[in-house]
């Protein structure tokens, strides 16, 4: 069963970090930048919340407000789930589907070492379905074929 | 295999759209009310763009932007849409190659509902593991 290593190993550990009391703007020109949903806010080396595009538009409307001069750490989500690298990938689905999130940074011994999206989790879940059902067809066919 | 029109039964599927020229202010109040990433926008009863969390997220970066822009001026336009007499899989392969997470459902040029890729997964998940299940089933009772 494919773990969240495996998936680091395919999509590489690239992760796009802000410092807490950089600005809405700053982050969200990031986001765009590098096309990505969300970005985790850190205090120096500390991961302290994680801030996504649906974020942005909850307080904007919330407070009828732009906010893109504000610093981020104010409207980030600060409980960061996170995951390690020898979870399995459908530990971190059920994660993610139970408490509807869509990123789960990777932490090792406390350092972080990506960051992993729920597209990257079930694009693994449904190869490893499919290679279950052609390993069965296969069992069956070549019992079948031997006679 | 199952279709769209097995998605939007085994869903509520309530359809929330604003319209041109709403602001962008109440369509980001309806995502949050409805705790939904994406709307359609509708005039005079067709489809005529979409607009999500990821418009907002990207557009709010050009200075003429804000929270009184009508959504006219933010949406995507050019919606792709499905049938509901169309499969579960080509929904999703329409999703991935497009990067969309929603697509409107027509029926007769009419809007009968709205399906997400989370509604898309979970049906291709079910079926998959049925597959699994009936060819083990299968190994059990004829192989073992």
């Amino acid at each position: 069963m494919a773990t969240v290593n495996n998936l680091l190993l395919q999509k590489g550990n690239d992760v796009w970090t802000v410092q807490t009391g950089n600005s809405i703007k700053d982050t969200l020109t990031l986001m765009a930048e590098k096309n990505i949903g969300a970005v985790l806010v850190l205090d120096g080396p500390k991961i302290i919340g994680i801030f996504s595009e649906r974020d942005y538009a909850r307080h904007a409307a919330a407070l009828e407000s732009m906010l893109l001069d504000k610093p981020v750490d104010q409207f980030m989500t600060q409980s960061v789930y996170y995951v390690s690298p020898q979870q399995t990938v459908e530990e971190v689905m059920a994660l993610m589907t139970s408490k509807k999130i869509r990123h789960l940074p990777v932490l090792e011994n406390e350092q972080l070492v990506g960051i992993i999206s729920i597209g990257d989790v079930v694009k693994q879940i449904m190869s490893d379905k499919e290679t279950t059902i052609l390993g069965l067809e296969n069992y069956i066919l070549g019992r079948d074929y031997s006679g | 295999m199952a279709t769209v029109k097995d998605l939007l039964k085994s869903k509520f599927s309530q359809v929330w759209y604003v319209t041109p020229t709403s602001s962008v202010s109440d369509a980001l109040k309806l995502l949050s009310e409805q705790q939904i990433g994406a709307v359609l926008v509708v005039e005079a009863g067709k489809i005529v763009g979409i607009f999500s969390e990821r418009d907002f997220a990207r557009k709010a970066l050009s200075p003429e932007v804000n929270l009184d822009t009508p959504v006219g001026d933010l949406m995507v336009r050019g919606v792709y849409y499905v049938t509901p007499d169309q499969s579960v899989e080509s929904c999703m392969a329409l999703m991935t190659a497009k990067r969309f997470r929603h697509l409107p459902v027509l029926e007769d040029g009419k809007l009968v509902g709205v399906i997400s890729i989370g509604d898309v997964i979970k049906q291709i998940m079910y079926e998959k593991d049925s597959t699994i299940q009936s060819l083990e089933d299968y190994i059990w009772v004829h192989m073992i």
